[in-house]
């Protein structure tokens, strides 16, 4: 402020020299240093992703969940949600914790997986069968990355193809990319999520990036999302589409057990057949060959007793 | 009466009826046998259920209309229809998208990056070969992150994390030091079992070499005592085949003496039992030793000589070589010859 003061005052001196009155100097409204500081466009993307799940979920599964904790700065955790409880619940926990995204993972029998992943009020929501989980702690993923850095986030092309994997596709984007300047982040790139559709399911993997001429490794977790539905609402609604390929896990349960069951019933069934199949007589008889056999009178049985006896 | 798609299955036992009331309304897999005519005739002997009455109904106008034939009518279950819904999907996308710049998704679709060549990749691709699978993974990441680290840097972004900023890691110190060790047993564990197999294959060599150098040796020692043989019957009269032979065998057997001359067996039965051993007494006479016959060799030590003079006289009569015969006994055999 002073600065520009002096310099005024002394244009007004030459002023004052030449003694020519031209006093009106047109000042800029606002000096450039007495702005405000430009704001920057910090973290204006305010999602946040509620990452929880229901009671008895398996070590492995409860280990994924955590990864993905560790991995999604922007999330939000919750404690684990009673069963009985109705899945619209959900959208009300994600009202309370601020939530607009909602990965929820469903244990099913101490042994099945399933996830929900859903934009929280107004839906849409896909439900998937989640397989072949791979968590971030196995010692055979070598990589690492900065905790909570901002993933690059890659797809296949087959995710623009068909409507359903599109909405997927924009549904995944919302919920596993970190917003910018989100204050947990990092500032960094160091890792890449992979989403890649092969036979029928979305298969996920995490890499570092070790160097940005494309050598990487992979930190974890992995696991493959096999697609169920995919609702119009937020855990339920109408069903927008529905994947024809998709066997439950209990159905397939069932199709081991009954070709167990089936070894058995075979086997019996087998036997039985033999038996019917064999021949009274395994060979040809001639019929005149017991033409002379004669039963002696000592062996004889029945009324053929009174027919014979030994003249003695 | 839609749901009832006609199936015509062979007639089974002419009119016989199967007791119809015993199924109920939602089971409705039905087995009507018989024409409907049948049916209606024969209601005064059957007691039918009220549902039943209303099937039969159903049933009648069905026939009236010329829907139902004789035979077995079986209902069946339409496939399954599974629903994709695409104008929802569209729409739902649509309204999904919240129109954020790609450095707050940053998001992309790649194909996955050209294989690496000399790495058999293509052909079809078989979802149950993991490696080549997870490659296909690899690769696609691979293309991301070249496009993606470009497109950051073209906005201005700092991509890569300086050397000296340090801040709390996915996975934990310790973590990547139970990884690290890991990977060196493994490399070790590699390392060893690829000397084993290299000894394997060298010990297989080694033995083939010997097989061969004995077969030589025979050859050689056969091929000379034909020569000596040749030589004796007077076939050859040159001994140049000692001169030719001789000296490459001098070096054979001087190599083979360096060879013998590491014989591992022996040295590390010195090394176990010690070498030499006590000198002391080991030439003394001994009861065994003195019965040892085995260097009395009786062509040698047992000349015809002292044979004769040695031996009694008798034998030497019976064993001796055949006499010559007397004057007259000569003179007769030539006579007979003659």
């Amino acid at each position: 402020m002073a600065k520009r003061k002096r310099v005024i005052e002394s244009t007004h001196v030459r002023d004052g020299k030449r003694k020519v009155v031209e006093e009106t100097v047109v000042l800029p409204p606002v000096i450039s240093s007495d702005e405000p500081p430009k704001k920057q466009p910090k973290w204006t993307n305010r999602e946040r992703v509620l990452v929880f799940s229901s009671r008895g979920i398996s070590y492995r599964a409860r280990y994924l969940m955590n990864d993905l904790r560790a991995l999604m700065p922007h999330s939000k955790q919750e404690s684990k949600m009673a069963k009985k409880d109705q899945l619209y619940v959900i959208n009300e926990i994600c009202e309370m914790k601020n939530c607009g995204k909602c990965l929820y993972f469903e244990a099913k029998k101490k042994q099945d997986l399933y996830m929900w992943i859903s934009n929280c009020p107004s839906g849409p929501s896909g439900k998937f069968l989640v397989e072949n989980v791979h968590t971030m702690n196995e010692l055979k993923m070598t990589g690492n990355c900065l905790k909570g850095s901002r993933p690059l986030l890659s797809f296949d092309p087959m995710f623009d193809q068909e409507p359903h994997w599109s909405l997927l596709k924009e549904l995944f984007v919302q919920t596993f990319g970190t917003p910018n300047f989100h204050p947990k982040s990092q500032p960094f790139f160091d890792h890449v999520f992979t989403f890649s559709i092969v036979d029928n399911r979305i298969w996920f993997r995490n890499y570092q990036i070790l160097e940005e001429d494309g050598s990487l490794a992979e930190i974890g977790p992995r696991f493959v999302l096999n697609p169920i539905r995919v609702f119009a609402g937020s855990f339920g609604g109408t069903t927008l589409y529905e994947n024809p390929k998709y066997r439950s896990p209990n159905e397939l349960r069932r199709e081991v057990h009954k070709r167990f069951a089936q070894k058995y019933v075979s086997r019996v069934q087998a036997k039985k057949s033999l038996e019917e199949r064999k021949p009274d007589e395994p060979y040809k008889r001639d019929p005149t060959d017991d033409v002379f056999l004669t039963i002696r009178p000592e062996d004889t049985t029945g009324k053929a007793k009174n027919t014979s006896y030994r003249n003695s | 009466m839609e749901w009832l798609c006609k199936l015509r299955v062979s007639r089974s036992g002419g009119n016989s009826l199967p007791d119809v009331s015993m199924l109920t309304r939602p089971l409705w897999i039905l087995y009507i046998i018989t024409s409907l005519a049948f049916l209606l005739l024969s209601s005064k002997d059957v007691h039918y259920s009220c549902s039943m009455m209303e099937l039969t109904d159903e049933l009648q106008l069905a026939f009236a209309e010329g829907r139902l034939s004789d035979g077995l009518n079986v209902q069946l279950v339409a496939p399954k229809t599974f629903t994709n819904h695409v104008e929802g999907l569209k729409a739902k996308l649509a309204e999904l998208k919240n129109g954020l710049g790609w450095l707050e998704r940053l998001d992309l679709t790649n194909e996955p990056a050209p294989a690496q060549p000399g790495t058999d990749m293509v052909g079809d691709e078989d979802i149950h070969d993991d490696f080549k699978r997870e490659l296909t993974f690899y690769r696609q990441a691979q293309a991301t992150v070249l496009q993606g680290i470009q497109q950051l840097q073209k906005l201005g972004v700092k991509t890569k994390r300086p050397e000296d900023y340090f801040a709390q890691m996915a996975k934990s110190d310790d973590h990547m030091k139970m990884v690290r060790q890991k990977l060196l047993e493994k490399q070790v564990s590699m390392e060893m079992s690829e000397k084993a197999k290299k000894m394997r294959e060298l010990r297989k060599y080694g033995k083939k070499v010997q097989h061969e150098v004995l077969q030589k040796r025979q050859k050689e020692k056969r091929e000379m005592m034909d020569a000596v043989k040749k030589y004796r019957k007077g076939q050859k009269d040159k001994l140049d085949f000692l001169d030719d032979k001789g000296p490459p065998n001098k070096k054979q057997k001087t190599g083979q003496k360096q060879e013998f001359h590491v014989n591992k067996k022996r040295e590390f039965k010195n090394q176990k039992f010690g070498f030499g051993g006590q000198k002391k007494r080991s030439k003394m006479n001994t009861a065994k030793s003195s019965a040892d016959m085995s260097d009395f060799n009786p062509s040698v030590h047992q000349t015809k000589h002292s044979y004769k003079s040695g031996g009694k006289k008798s034998n030497a009569k019976k064993k001796g070589p055949a006499k010559r015969p007397g004057k007259s006994k000569r003179q007769n055999m030539k006579s007979r010859k003659r």
